[in-house]
């Protein structure tokens, strides 16, 4: 288990390098730079103004400090924003998207494992018809559609909830609710599919065999084995999250970390997309590396295998 | 004892067992693999029901901006804010196609127009009926194109690391793992950013981190098929490498790359709708899909058919190329042949 985990360390981290490396490299290439109106500076100005960001060193000795700053966890200076810290604004915005985000994440896993246990239990009745119809809508309509959706009936029309901003917990039920549709349909499509294969399995047939009850199998034997398989879709389902936080803000008006990456796209405030592009990243990496980890500890055939699926 | 007495049974206790031709009978017609496909998806109600969809929403897409009387980016400020108006559909009340906004007040009368238009106007002017249809041409072109590389790409790389194997198929999957180990859509965002939101910018930056998923079922097929008798036959008579991948190989895996693409066309209609919307998109006065679903919410309590309508179509194509997708999955599996 230390020999993998060691392992998985090490990938995280080559990972990681390249992704940093890339996206320098990469932003590097953009147009523009951080002075505003570079007309009316003069060139004693501008230097002045290079030097601080750093942007008069070549691009080798550049790269070396933004590595090291990096290391350090300085993401740099924001362009727009009067030379904030990015690691600063960062941390100013994560609050609301976290919390988004698990919501999300935890009320979309439990309403989709409920769907679908009851799918496979209740198999090819009408029950099994509606949830699968229900995953295969989750997953077809965008985010974006949803929320608009849910903004006109339930705010619009309706009026039952706000339509968007910010102030309190009742602000967050559409954005969940509109976060965890993918999640819902994921994990019900996924649960049932393994439900309806351990069900078929020798074990279970041994369990009814010895006349345990119907409840009884399926609580301590088949959901258990079901599960396992489920972790390792937690990671995907968690960057689709991310990446749905990226619109699902901007539609509600919520001061979050996606709504500012969009709005520092539009600004093209070049370190504040490099410094949210790396977060988001070093996030990625994590959790793929939690779930890793995960189902090497409940799944003791992985970790044997040296790592190897 | 026993053996005796079998041995002498007279003959004219036997006759001869009747239908023995019908034995020999072949049941039912004998049908290739894609017939025996076709059987199975026609019963799966899902998939028909998404083909036909997907073919009309084609077809529209690609007539109706060209039957029409206007043009995608043909302005007039007079006639802007229309609500849709639909012959025959405009008595059903509920449906709201009646040229009446949402106030109940009769927009054209008003403004003395005669001429329907079916989706009504945006707010400048432009008829939204050539602008959803438009738009819908230039996500399903988009998502075509970017799946038609990514197969392309992905049935190479795939074959040449499934084929080979060893040290090739370990450094080719190595790449691969590093690539799915980077956020797709990050990469996609840089990319737009360096080379300027148009159609063929989007399209590579799919592609970029799209043709792996590809890559990696193609290598998978491969690996099971290659240990097949009937490669080694073929080997055995003579067969090139180039033959037996084109010839035996790749027919083989046809299935699972056919699903593979179906998949992906959702896949990138959902990513070019999702950058338009981060304001990455296709500029205007192009349309695209996820672009006009962008504008039609800042009318959303206004003129909510703006935001509605694309919203519809764009669903409607997602969820019909995955209700497709889903029933090709299980009619090219030959397992599921009964």
């Amino acid at each position: 288990m230390l020999r993998y985990t060691l392992q998985r360390i090490v990938y995280m981290l080559i990972t990681l390098f390249i992704i940093a490396t890339l996206t320098f490299f990469l932003m590097k290439l953009l147009p523009g730079s951080p002075l505003k109106s570079q007309d009316k500076l003069t060139p004693e100005q501008v230097t002045i103004i290079n030097e601080k960001y750093g942007l008069n060193d070549p691009l080798p000795v550049q790269y070396v400090h933004y590595i090291a700053n990096l290391a350090k966890g300085d993401l740099g200076l924001s362009f727009q924003y009067d030379n904030r810290p990015v690691s600063e604004m960062i941390a100013g915005r994560i609050g609301p998207s976290a919390q988004l985000g698990l919501q999300a994440l935890i009320i979309g896993s439990i309403v989709g494992l409920i769907l679908g246990i009851i799918a496979a239990i209740k198999h090819n009745t009408f029950f099994d018809y509606g949830a699968t119809f229900l995953a295969v809508l989750g997953i077809s309509i965008p985010s974006f559609v949803f929320a608009g959706f849910m903004q006109f009936v339930l705010g619009v029309k309706l009026q039952l909830l706000p339509v968007a901003l910010w102030e309190g917990f009742i602000y967050t039920i559409m954005p969940t609710i509109a976060l965890s549709g993918f999640v819902i349909a994921n994990i019900s499509r996924f649960m049932r599919t393994e439900l309806l294969e351990v069900m078929a399995s020798d074990y279970i047939m041994l369990a009814k065999a010895k006349g345990i009850s119907q409840s009884g199998i399926i609580i301590k034997h088949a959901i258990r084995n079901a599960l396992i398989p489920v972790i390792t879709i937690i990671g995907p389902l968690a960057v689709n999250i991310m990446t749905g936080s990226l619109v699902i803000e901007r539609i509600f008006a919520i001061p979050g970390l996606g709504e500012q990456f969009v709005k520092s796209i539009n600004m093209n405030d070049y370190t504040v997309i490099m410094g949210t592009t790396i977060f988001y990243s070093a996030l990625f990496v994590f959790i793929i590396f939690v779930v890793d980890i995960l189902y090497g500890v409940v799944d003791p055939r992985i970790r044997l295998a040296g790592g190897k699926k | 004892m026993e053996q005796k007495q079998l041995d002498n049974l007279p003959s004219d206790l036997f006759r001869p067992a009747a239908g023995k031709g019908d034995l020999e009978r072949i049941g039912r017609p004998s049908l290739s693999y894609w017939q025996d496909a076709w059987i199975r998806l026609k019963k799966n109600k899902g998939a028909i029901f998404g083909l036909v969809v997907v073919i009309l929403i084609t077809l529209l897409a690609i007539f109706a901006p060209i039957l029409s009387s206007h043009t995608y980016r043909e302005q007039n400020l007079a006639l802007s804010k229309l609500p849709p108006k639909i012959p025959v559909l405009e008595n059903i009340g509920f449906l709201g196609v009646d040229g009446k906004d949402k106030d109940g007040f009769d927009v054209y009368k008003a403004k003395n127009v005669k001429e329907y238009y079916w989706f009504g106007t945006d707010d400048l002017g432009r008829d939204q009926w050539v602008r959803v249809w438009q738009g819908t041409r230039i996500s399903l072109l988009i998502a075509v194109v970017a799946a038609l590389i990514d197969l392309f790409i992905g049935i190479i790389y795939g074959g040449i690391a499934g084929f080979y194997g060893g040290r090739t198929d370990n450094i080719m999957m190595r790449i691969i793992e590093i690539l799915i180990g980077i956020p797709s859509l990050i990469i996609v965002i840089l990319f737009i950013l360096i080379f300027k939101p148009g159609v063929t910018s989007i399209i590579l930056a799919m592609v970029i981190t799209g043709w792996t998923g590809m890559a990696r079922i193609v290598r998978g097929q491969i690996l099971k098929m290659k240990e097949q008798e009937f490669v080694l036959a073929s080997k055995t008579l003579g067969a090139a490498n180039s033959r037996l991948i084109g010839k035996h190989l790749i027919p083989n895996v046809l299935g699972p790359i056919i699903v593979t693409t179906m998949f992906t066309v959702p896949g990138a209609i959902f990513t070019e709708a999702f950058l338009s919307f981060i304001g990455l998109g296709i500029a205007p006065p192009q349309a695209s899909l996820g672009a006009l679903v962008n504008d039609g919410f800042r009318f959303i309590q206004t003129y909510p058919y703006q935001l509605i309508i694309p919203s519809i179509v764009i669903s409607l194509l997602i969820l019909s190329f995955n209700l497709l997708g889903d029933g090709l999955r299980d009619a090219l599996d030959p397992k599921m042949r009964k």
